[in-house]
């Protein structure tokens, strides 16, 4: 089973992502901040990681450079309620980029998308 | 001996040329809260007045575009008129204020009568064939034209107007950009223009010209702060309320699709009555925090007001386990503020450092008396301290260390203290907690 890392520091969306991916058949592990992400990372191996932007503390394009540090191979899509961040050019190394709506087809369709070669 | 003068000095020495104190009258106009056509009905005034370089009568023209648009004509209409007007700008003891009103009243009285005509003046400067007045701006030459009516340069409709035969042209230019133009001449008199009268018009012209510049560039600022606050606006709305609305309609979603047990469906609707009461609370927050609005600052007795705080259910509840140490000044004044603002500010600030306060830790509040004009009040924390980011970002809107936070409390702090006239300080290092001063205006007991 492919296994998802999830970073949302919203609870409530953490654990409607959490739902709806394992229904889809991933497994999934949510954690609500980058640092939390980091070790998870480094004690864990995922298929892919799905990441916000604007978190406290740490944000995703902070976590995104230091993941890319690590391991290069391990897709990314960063999943936020804003657009403007597609300006910057950090977040052009994530492989997608998706607007958070309330349908979760989009981030679906790219998360198999991903996940088909591997 | 140390003698100390005014920074706009308002009565002139007689000996005094009177070139200078025209300059200075121009110059200190600039400074009061006059609109862009009072200060160059100032430097019309100034060309005009007997008092000043003496033309007759002055007309203005200024840029729109790529044309110039003739916009106020300053002077009598007759030398009957003419004579009423200088005598009484040259009565003594009138100042430049009450020129500029009695001037504002001369214009608007003739423009009534002129405006169609006036308006009717319009050059473009991108004109291969371009005419004087126009000429002279689009060239950025100062232009002395004497026997116009001969002269083949010169608008003929202009002319008919103006009912003069000498006029002096003088382009309003900044940064090599065309500003506008004014035209002066002496129709009543039929003087002729001499060079010093030229020499002292280029200056004004000059003046005009910079102050034009300036009142763009001010409008431009003032146009982009709105625009750069309401795109901090924007991304809020987008992400603080997108996350709740993403929520409220994914398990909404989940509801309708999947067959759903009693148990799931009673959780997803609580979740979802949850994220409708915190939209709810962002909105009020919002329009809380944004509108504030000080009337009239109050002398207030902030003691019993920090005491109350401390009684607060909220700040008790979070005060749990740790503990608040307050210490206020002997014979404290009273100081400048609005209750309610005094208190919401405090109560953001030590809300802000219970929450980051460890279990067993402390929280400090001091109120001493810096000196005869400020008060501070202090609010100290044992957290974890900021890191340069944390510093940089903390006023900004919206930005947030908080789960649930929306990031407006210390901006509402921040602007709160502005409209007192205080000022904030903070001091942070991480490891070392962080510090907020704030500074109030001090007024001693029993003083208005």
């Amino acid at each position: 089973m492919k296994k998802i890392l999830l970073v949302e520091d919203e609870k409530m969306l953490g654990l409607l992502y959490e739902e709806e991916l394992t229904k889809e058949g991933y497994t999934v592990i949510v954690v609500h901040d980058a640092d939390s992400a980091m070790e998870k990372v480094k004690s864990e191996k995922f298929d892919l990681i799905i990441t916000d932007i604007r978190m406290p503390g740490k944000d995703g394009i902070e976590l995104i450079a230091s993941i890319m540090g690590m391991r290069k191979d391990i897709p990314i899509i960063i999943n936020t309620a804003y657009q403007s961040y597609k300006d910057d050019f950090m977040t052009w190394a994530a492989d997608a980029y998706i607007i958070k709506s309330s349908s979760l087809d989009e981030l679906k369709d790219k998360i198999r998308e991903l996940l088909k070669d591997k | 001996m140390i003698e100390s003068y005014k920074l706009q000095p308002a009565n002139f020495n007689p000996d005094t040329p009177k070139e200078f104190v025209l300059l200075s009258i121009i110059a200190q106009s600039f400074f009061q809260p006059f609109s862009l056509e009072d200060n160059l009905l100032v430097i019309l005034t100034a060309l005009t007045s007997g008092a000043g370089i003496g033309f007759n009568r002055a007309m203005l023209f200024l840029k729109d575009g790529e044309k110039l648009k003739a916009t106020m004509w300053l002077g009598p209409r007759s030398p009957e008129e003419a004579e009423a007007i200088w005598s009484m700008l040259s009565s003594p003891g009138l100042g430049y204020a009450e020129i500029v009103e009695h001037n504002r009243d001369l214009v608007i009285r003739m423009m009534e009568s002129l405006q169609p005509k006036l308006k009717s003046f319009i050059y473009s400067l991108e004109d291969d064939n371009l005419l004087l007045p126009a000429l002279a701006a689009k060239k950025q030459e100062i232009m002395l034209v004497t026997e116009a009516q001969s002269d083949p340069l010169v608008d003929p409709n202009f002319l008919d107007f103006v009912q003069v035969d000498s006029f002096l042209c003088l382009p309003l230019v900044a940064h090599d950009e065309v500003m506008g133009e004014i035209v002066v001449d002496n129709g009543i008199t039929h003087a002729p223009i001499t060079r010093k009268d030229i020499e002292l018009a280029s200056l004004c012209a000059l003046l005009a010209g910079n102050y034009i510049y300036t009142t763009h560039l001010y409008k431009k600022v003032v146009e982009m702060e709105k625009m750069a606050a309401l795109g901090e606006m924007a991304a809020f709305v987008s992400h603080q309320l997108r996350n709740p609305i993403v929520a409220i309609g994914g398990f909404t979603q989940q509801l309708l699709k999947s067959p759903c047990n009693p148990e799931k469906c009673y959780r997803n609707l609580n979740i979802i009555l949850d994220e409708i009461k915190h939209l709810e609370e962002i909105i009020y927050k919002l329009s809380h925090f944004l509108k504030i609005k000080i009337k009239e600052l109050l002398p207030i007795d902030f003691k019993p007001i920090l005491l109350g705080i401390l009684e607060r259910p909220d700040i008790k509840a979070k005060a749990k386990n740790k503990t608040i140490s307050i210490r206020i000044a002997d014979e404290a004044p009273l100081i400048l503020c609005d209750p309610v603002y005094f208190e919401e500010t405090v109560v953001n600030l030590l809300d802000n450092a219970l929450d980051v306060t460890p279990p067993g830790g402390r929280v400090y509040l001091r109120a001493c008396k810096k000196n005869k004009k400020w008060l501070t009040i202090i609010i100290k924390d044992s957290g974890p301290g900021l890191d340069k980011k944390s510093l940089e970002k903390m006023f900004s809107p919206f930005y947030t260390t908080k789960e649930n936070g929306i990031g407006l409390g210390l901006l509402f702090v921040k602007r709160v203290m502005e409209m007192c006239g205080g000022k904030i300080e903070v001091q942070s290092k991480p490891g070392h907690g962080t510090m907020f001063k704030l500074y109030f205006k001090a007024q001693e007991r029993g003083q208005p």
